[in-house]
């Protein structure tokens, strides 16, 4: 068993390396970062339900991508260049002057949506590494403790999501296997509802029996302690960025 | 330890009592099971223990239940953490942290307990149950067994005086239900923790229980000694069954018993049986079939056929590959290398009618099939997807289980009811394969065998074949003509039933154990050995 991190250095981290993504605005090296830290997660990953969230940040990147690229090409400023070619534009009523809907869609219009889509969805990639690293349950280990009691419910409500999609895609597999081909939204929702309902009633009973809430002040198990090398990741992403800035 | 007197509980909007005028007091160091067919209230009783049932669910409850002096009506059940352990029925619901270490401790952070005290404790824990080697692991990745086995330390690392489980075996193979009743069995013998058990499958734990509770439904219950209450139940795990049906004095509780009183059956000469084999005409051909998820192999190299007409179980230890051979089967995925087909067809490319046709399937959560609002909308919406005459599958429900209420939602049904329901649609389409992933956890006896008699009627009358895997020893006896038995994603044994079962000591059913080395499985099997002799 590889010893973990602090939590907080890879969100720091994480945070850090946005700050510079973004002050620095070159998606080359977004792109690289995400390729760096794709590793980084690969390398680390120890099979909780947590490490998915990374592939589903880089899904979620792409989707934005996708729409800030279209809506890009579609709605805004026109910027002169090589026309790559011209959608039709569409009459907009004159109290919605400024605004254009269609027209040539030049080469420097098409990349500055990517460049942009590209510098989000690297934002969402570096917090979903930070989450697929260290799960949100073992960050709220470190908080304050009057922040450690907001934040345990949220975990238990955020503890239902990972379930949630695994119930759905058993619940789907299980339709398509009775010949169900076209997805009705009812069919899955309901088992799904039904099961995260007991679920959720399941989970609050046995937090309830174990003695959760009854004291006014909760202990800590085992509290994470902040190492040399946590201050050395630190350091180094602080340079990092602050370089990035600086340029 | 625990006194209940004169308890009644109902819950509101129904008309059923749960429990009438219990009284019953349970000893430290006892440890108590509590049997009842589904939906009995078994659950509930054991709930009422640490005040879960009715300050957590509801309810209208008369009369007191107090534990260690302290009554249940006036404390909340956290309250009650120090002295009661309760460890539910699918222990992935009740876990809130996601590491091991985190779970033992959750209930000490929690009230407050000093960093060291929690460090010695969860140490201890560790130790006694055998986890130290999972301490840092995350609970999702851990087998069954091993998830039992966190609950319960979970709930011990409180030192409570009393530990309730609600059906604690039901999702585990015989080798990891074994581990998990032994750790009871030495918690009640060394540290006199009191024991409270509620569990279907009887031929596990009634070897270890002091007394019993019998939750007869319609609110009456009675308590007793093992064997006071096994002589008169209706409810009876083989080992009683075979005793009654040999006419013994006495019934007993463990093999050794009933085998010391059974010397002299035992040492008559029988003539030989031969099993008839089947005809063969392979129906479902599986040929070197592997498959594995990342770096885990799950099938390596699997070779089968099963033939028409064939009841086929397949067993093994939690993760020994069978769910992805179900999975394979019916299509589900494509193996990663070889090929299966089933009555020539490849199951992978099966859709819509055609695939209701050719494999019916009932997985691990049957209630993933049902989504309409009422057992009645089910039924018809079957006839509708299989073009059949109204009411088709409504007459195939009621042959299952007669008297089943048609308004009502499938949620609303007991374990048993609501499977029969999932098997009258999914045999409403008459598929030429029938597989079943686990059918029968949570099943009580009753369910059990009606359930069976169903599958032997549809391969018989059809001659169609079934494969079902389980962990169910009892049922695959009664059941399969034939067992695979899976091991790390090979097949380590494949034989007819009895050669198999009689192997392997594991997974012998109590009346192979108690009449080895005659070649019996099933009470009915030495019934009928019996009469031939005469």
């Amino acid at each position: 068993m590889k010893k973990p991190l602090h939590p907080l250095t890879l969100w720091i981290s994480a945070i850090l390396l946005a700050i510079g993504v973004v002050a620095l605005d070159n998606a080359w090296i977004a792109l690289a970062i995400v390729g760096a830290v794709a590793l980084l997660v690969f390398a680390r990953r120890d099979g909780s339900p947590w490490e998915r969230s990374f592939n589903l940040s880089l899904r979620i990147g792409a989707v934005i991508l996708g729409i800030r690229t279209i809506v890009g090409i579609l709605i805004g400023v026109p910027i002169p260049g090589s026309i790559l070619f011209t959608l039709p534009i569409l009459d907009l009523p004159s109290w919605m002057p400024g605004i254009r809907i269609g027209g040539a869609v030049t080469l420097e219009r098409l990349s500055s949506s990517l460049h942009e889509g590209v510098i989000i969805a690297t934002m969402i990639a570096l917090f979903g590494a930070a989450t697929s690293l260290t799960s949100p349950h073992k960050l709220l280990r470190v908080t304050p403790s009057f922040i450690y009691e907001i934040g345990i419910t949220l975990v238990i409500a955020t503890s239902l999501f990972p379930q949630l999609a695994t119930s759905a895609r058993r619940i789907r597999t299980a339709q398509k296997l009775r010949g169900m081909e076209n997805i009705h939204i009812r069919s899955i929702a309901i088992p799904l509802l039904e099961e995260s309902l007991s679920r959720s009633l399941q989970l609050a009973a046995a937090m309830d029996a174990r003695g959760y809430g009854i004291s006014r002040k909760r202990s800590r198990y085992r509290p994470q302690q902040w190492l040399m090398r946590d201050n050395v990741i630190v350091l180094l992403t602080v340079a990092a960025s602050a370089v990035m800035v600086a340029r | 330890m625990i006194t209940f007197s004169n308890v009644s509980l109902i819950y509101p909007h129904s008309t059923k009592t749960i429990l009438e005028d219990l009284s019953f007091q349970i000893q430290e160091g006892e440890m108590v099971l509590v049997m009842g067919e589904t939906g009995s209230g078994k659950s509930s009783l054991l709930r009422l223990i640490n005040g879960l049932v009715p300050h957590h669910t509801g309810g209208i409850l008369a009369g007191d239940i107090s534990v260690d002096g302290i009554s249940t009506r006036t404390v909340k059940p956290g309250s009650l953490a120090h002295l009661v352990g309760i460890v539910g029925q699918n222990p992935m619901n009740g876990f809130v942290t996601d590491i091991v270490e985190e779970e033992l401790a959750f209930s000490m952070e929690a009230l407050n307990f000093a960093p060291d005290v929690m460090r010695k404790r969860v140490e201890e824990i560790l130790d006694l149950l055998s986890l130290s080697s999972l301490r840092n692991r995350s609970i999702a990745t851990l087998s069954g067994g091993e998830q039992q086995r966190v609950a319960i330390g979970a709930a011990l690392v409180m030192q409570p005086k009393v530990l309730v489980l609600d059906e604690p075996t039901s999702a585990l193979d015989p080798i990891a239900a074994e581990e998990v009743l032994s750790v009871l069995h030495r918690l009640v013998h060394d540290l006199s923790v009191t024991v409270i058990i509620a569990e279907h499958r009887l031929e596990r734990v009634i070897q270890f229980v002091d007394r019993i509770i019998y939750i007869e439904g319609n609110g009456e219950t009675s308590i007793g000694s093992a064997d006071e209450i096994l002589k008169s139940s209706e409810l009876v795990p083989p080992i009683v069954k075979l005793a009654r049906a040999l006419n013994l004095s006495e019934i007993g509780t463990s093999v050794r018993e009933v085998r010391r009183a059974t010397d002299e059956i035992r040492s008559r000469q029988y003539p030989e049986v031969d099993i008839a084999s089947k005809a063969d005409s392979p129906a479902i051909e599986v040929k070197d079939v592997s498959h594995s998820y990342g770096e885990k192999v799950a099938l390596n190299k699997i070779n089968t056929t099963i033939h028409h007409g064939e009841i086929v179980a397949i067993m093994g230890r939690n993760g020994a590959g069978k769910s992805t051979l179900l999975h394979s089967i019916v299509g589900l995925h494509a193996p990663d290398k070889g090929k299966i087909t089933v009555n020539g067809q490849d199951p992978t490319a099966l859709t819509g009618g055609a695939r209701r046709q050719a494999i019916g399937y009932v997985p691990q959560e049957p209630s993933d099939l049902l989504f309409a609002s009422s057992v009645e909308e089910e039924c018809s919406h079957a006839d509708r997807d299989n073009e059949l005459v109204a009411g088709s599958t409504a007459a195939l429900l009621n042959r299952l289980v007669p008297h089943i209420s048609h308004n009502a939602h499938p949620n609303d049904l007991s374990e048993g009811q609501r499977l029969a329901l999932v098997l009258s649609i999914v045999l409403a389409a008459s598929p030429d394969v029938l597989v079943l992933d686990e059918p029968t956890r949570g099943l009580d006896y009753r369910a059990k065998s009606l359930f069976g008699l169903a599958l032997k009627e549809y391969a018989m009358q059809f001659n169609r074949p079934v494969l079902l895997a389980t962990h169910d020893v009892e049922l695959v006896a009664e059941l399969a003509d034939r067992v695979l038995f899976l091991a790390e994603g090979d097949i380590v044994a494949d034989g007819t039933t009895l050669e198999v079962l009689l192997s392997s000591p594991a997974f012998a059913p109590q009346v192979a154990k108690i009449m080895s080395p005659k070649p019996w499985l099933t009470v009915s099997d030495v019934v009928q050995a019996l009469g031939d002799v005469k």
